[in-house]
């Protein structure tokens, strides 16, 4: 698990969460080129299906890590004070990211995507 | 190791990296110097472009003015937006965090200090060119954000537009230089000992706002290039009849100038959380929160650039992405905020001058915030949008977030300038004008915009609500004018009559206060070895201890500068970095950049080629002198027990900028394929035709040949770092030519493919892209050839393997550009009906 102590825990969660922003964006202009779904379907369509459920898989993977380096921080001996900050300000990181993810995919529910 | 007494040894070191005077003052390359000519420099134009708005505000006092026309006003308030933006805040930040970075980490220099002095030069020069437009009145007058078509030649014929698009390009390298080298510096040169827990917060904010220099320029630079591209040479980019799109020009721009914003804060964030602890004399509240909340600003700030493009006709629920977005960033900054106040709260504050600057920050910035959160909003923010309301908000957010807490920087800072303490008097009288006049002037602007004036209008008519709002905003303006004028003259004065400061004269905690006041251009006789987040709270002594030479690297008589290079989360120390010595190359790269700039300006295109020659020939001969070669004083060999030279080593920090380097480079091509897969997918009119111009099996050759180059130089390098250098010069040799013959066939390919880009956006980006990767490919190869030459002459080789383990970084980027190619030019387009 020494992955866990690594530097690059500690943008990691946000890494991830810009990939999955750069996805939900580009991926909602590509399915409203393609295929937009019919506006009077509202938000409960295959876009936004598809859009909502990559959101909440980035989430749980989001959610494990932020464990993860959470448990990993407490596993840490006394000396090892850089390990515990990388761990800790990861876990915390990916905590952030996840909460991110959530608020900003929130609209999903709530509109049609292509209008 | 201590040689001398410290006098003698401050002697000797001044030999080795005292600064030179007169016309030779050009060659200096040492970070405090730079740093200095960074500041004043920034100040300078800090004062254009606030002359620029006192002119604004005079004509905009009265309704029917006709102090301005339209055509100057226009050029007035795009010169005030473009000087206050580009000429001032990012240079001061960066020249500030040039200055004290290396000073706070216990280091004697940044890692690349001719990239440093390269930098100021292009942001002098550039800036120069840009300023000279107002005066030859052909300055920009699209706005600062240049849109297109407005700025696109059927409707800015002149060269008002170029001045802009190259004179800021130019300004931007001196940007992402200068961010490559902090991010460098933070990473690998601080002192032994300082692990990442230890580092001071001020580190924290300038590596995030460099990484954000380094991902969010880029898409500007590839902006203003298509820009000027479809201005001189008549391609296709933001043009909808011929296929392009001008929205894709918004979206590069504000993929930068939303980051911007967080560029320009949070490194005066950082000076905020750097001052306030010592004036409430205890540790910030929570500093693993805010690192965590300065990363999390840092990243989320891009992903607000839509906010400013709420009404161009995106859908709804990428408004409300964006919208939750822009919402959200407020409370990583909120983080920030409270975290200052608890600091205060729980500590034991004493009043000084650039205490007083600091609250007004807090009032002000929190201020700027909430109508921040309010534009998130998208119903309001079409109400209010390009009114004066924005130009309000914008205000209370840069000026807030930025200027007040540099002034209380300056105060903070002034022993270290001028070896004196400010006064106390002037400095309040200033600060109160600013604020007072500030908030009359912006205050009111608010309510300027909510009853509907739009902003950039030139004059308004009377009887419109509008008269009295304008005229209390512009008395405002000249009151916050004298405030600054008050302040500069306070700074003026104390370098004649402020008090002699005594060492760390405000007891602060971080190391730039070891120094002399003002210090010596190695900062520290002796590097220290740090074992807390306070050094100087919790080691009072070290100061003296550093002074007489007893913590490490006090040697001096090798005549090399040295500092260490250390790991970058632990701290320990790898290697010596061997810092090369004042030079007149900076200057003559930059000098000749600005005659291409000019050049390109006056279409004079002759004169531009013959320059980007000479340049490639000055930055040719500047990598020459490195490393084993012997104008660094490579003679003397090092003292026993110390760590390697860093260029006989395989991690040294040239490998980390390169490696930054090429993040902001992939930052400019994923930008650029970004708008190929833009104008396919939403420009009205894109044009793709029947058949591809691309030979399919020729690009995939030409991957196919790079690739088989790139994994020889694998082997190579596999080599070199298990201590093997036979044949490298004729493995380097051969592998270069390679590259080269790839590169041959790449222009071939170009040339068969008989694109037109000057009729089509889909042949323009084509020619684009395959002209980016031809240079690099190009770059790649000659660059290798210049190894194989260093073999011959012995500066490279198994004992000094670090310039081909450096290079082969970008032989990787390259292999990754000629295949994303490949996939985006050939592939994509087969699968999506084009070609």
């Amino acid at each position: 698990m020494m992955w866990l102590y690594h530097p690059l825990q500690i943008p990691l969660g946000l890494i991830v969460w810009g990939v999955w922003f750069i996805a939900l964006y580009s991926g909602l202009s590509v399915g409203c080129a393609v295929a937009p779904p019919d506006a009077a379907a509202g938000p409960w369509n295959w876009l936004n299906a598809v859009l909502g459920g990559a959101s909440l898989a980035t989430v749980g993977l989001l959610l494990g890590l932020s464990t993860l380096c959470w448990r990993a921080s407490r596993r840490v001996g006394k000396n090892e004070r850089a390990k515990r900050f990388i761990a800790r300000v990861g876990a915390s990181v990916h905590l952030v990211a996840a909460l991110a993810t959530l608020f900003i995919a929130l609209p999903i529910v709530g509109l049609p995507p292509c209008v | 190791m201590i040689e001398g007494r410290p006098d003698e040894l401050h002697q000797q070191f001044d030999e080795v990296w005292g600064n030179p005077r007169g016309w030779r003052a050009a060659t200096i390359v040492n970070h405090t110097r730079i740093g200095l000519l960074f500041l004043l420099t920034g100040l300078g134009f800090f004062i254009f472009g606030g002359l620029l708005a006192m002119l604004i505000r005079a004509q905009l006092a009265l309704p029917d003015q006709t102090f301005m026309d339209a055509d100057t006003y226009n050029q007035v308030f795009t010169m005030h937006g473009t000087v206050m933006m580009f000429l001032f805040a990012v240079p001061m930040m960066e020249g500030l965090a040039v200055y004290l970075i290396p000073k706070m980490l216990g280091a004697r220099d940044l890692v690349f200090p001719r990239l440093s002095a390269l930098g100021y030069w292009c942001y002098l020069f550039g800036a120069l060119i840009l300023a000279a437009s107002l005066f030859l009145e052909l300055a920009p007058d699209a706005g600062w954000f240049m849109y297109t078509p407005l700025s696109s030649l059927p409707y800015s014929p002149g060269v008002n537009s170029d001045f802009w698009l190259l004179g800021i390009t130019f300004v931007e390298i001196s940007a992402v230089t200068a961010a490559v080298e902090l991010v460098v510096a933070i990473l690998r040169a601080r002192a032994p000992g300082m692990t990442l827990q230890r580092m001071p917060l001020y580190a924290w904010y300038i590596l995030t706002m460099a990484m954000m220099i380094v991902l969010g320029f880029p898409p500007l630079i590839l902006g203003s290039i298509l820009l000027e591209l479809e201005r001189a040479a008549g391609m296709a980019f933001f043009d909808v009849a011929r296929g392009g799109d001008p929205i894709l020009w918004q979206h590069l721009f504000w993929l930068f100038g939303h980051p911007e914003v967080y560029i320009i804060f949070l490194p005066a964030a950082g000076l905020v959380s750097t001052m306030l602890p010592v004036f409430a004399r205890r540790p910030i509240v929570g500093y693993r929160w805010v690192v965590v909340a300065v990363l999390t600003t840092g990243f989320i700030s891009f992903a607000l650039w839509v906010h400013h493009m709420f009404t161009v006709g995106i859908p709804h629920l990428a408004q409300a992405f964006f919208s939750a977005a822009s919402m959200l960033v407020a409370i990583p900054t909120g983080v920030q905020v409270f975290s200052w106040l608890a600091t205060l709260w729980l500590g034991r504050p004493v009043y000084h001058v650039p205490m007083l600057w600091l609250f007004g920050f807090l009032v002000i910035f929190v201020a700027g915030g909430l109508t921040g959160v309010m534009l998130a909003l998208v119903p309001f923010n079409w109400q209010v949008h390009d009114t004066q309301f924005v130009v309000a908000h914008l205000h209370y957010v840069l000026v807030g977030g930025m200027f007040f807490p540099l002034v209380a920087a300056v105060y903070y800072w002034l022993p270290h300038f001028s070896g004196r303490m400010p006064s106390p008097r002037l400095g309040r009288w200033g600060f109160w004008l600013v604020f007072g006049g500030f908030n009359l002037t912006f205050l009111v602007m608010h309510w300027t915009g909510l009853l509907g004036m739009p902003r950039r209008a030139y004059t308004y008519a009377p009887g419109l609500g509008w008269d009295t709002p304008n005229l209390v905003s512009s008395i405002g303006s000249f009151i916050m004018a004298i405030g600054i004028a008050t302040v500069l003259v306070d700074v003026l004065l104390h370098f004649r009559f402020g008090v002699r400061a005594a060492p760390n004269p405000w007891h602060a905690d971080t190391l730039e206060w070891a120094t002399r006041l003002p210090p010596a251009a190695y900062n520290f006789i002796s590097l220290p070895s740090v074992d807390s987040r306070y050094p100087l709270w919790d080691r009072p002594d070290l100061v003296k201890e550093m002074a007489r030479g007893e913590q490490g690297l006090a040697a001096i008589a090798h005549g090399r500068r040295e500092t260490w290079g250390t790991d970058a989360v632990t701290g320990e120390v790898r290697e010596i970095i061997h810092l090369p010595g004042n030079t007149w190359l900076p200057f003559a790269v930059a000098l000749v950049l600005s005659a291409v700039c000019i050049g390109l300006l006056v279409k004079a295109y002759a004169v531009a080629s013959v320059a980007i020659v000479a340049a490639a020939i000055l930055v040719l001969r500047w990598s020459w002198e490195n490393g084993a070669h012997e104008e660094g004083g490579t003679a003397v060999p090092i003292s026993a027990g110390d760590p390697p030279l860093h260029w006989r080593t395989h991690n040294g920090p040239g490998r980390w900028g390169m490696g930054v380097t090429l993040l902001a480079d992939g930052a400019l091509y994923a930008a650029l394929l970004f708008g190929w897969f833009y104008l396919w997918t939403v420009a009205p009119q894109w044009q793709v035709p029947a058949q591809s111009p691309l030979d399919a099996r020729g690009m995939l050759a030409n991957a196919l040949l790079l690739t088989v180059a790139t994994l020889w130089l694998r082997r190579v390098l596999a080599a070199l770092r298990r201590g093997s250098d036979g044949r490298l010069r004729g493995q380097l040799a051969a592998i270069a030519a390679l590259g080269l013959l790839q590169s041959a066939h790449l222009l071939w390919l170009m040339h068969a493919s008989g694109l037109v880009p000057k009729a089509t956006a889909h042949d323009a980006v084509i020619a684009v892209v395959l002209g980016y990767t031809l240079f690099h490919c190009v770059l790649a190869g000659v660059a290798t050839g210049l190894q194989a030459w260093r073999v011959h002459y012995g500066y490279v080789d198994r004992a000094a393997p670090y310039e081909p383990i450096v290079l082969g970084q970008l032989w990787y980027y390259n292999l990754g550009v000629v295949w994303s190619a490949y996939f985006a030019l050939v592939l994509f387009p087969s699968t999506w009906g084009g070609g």
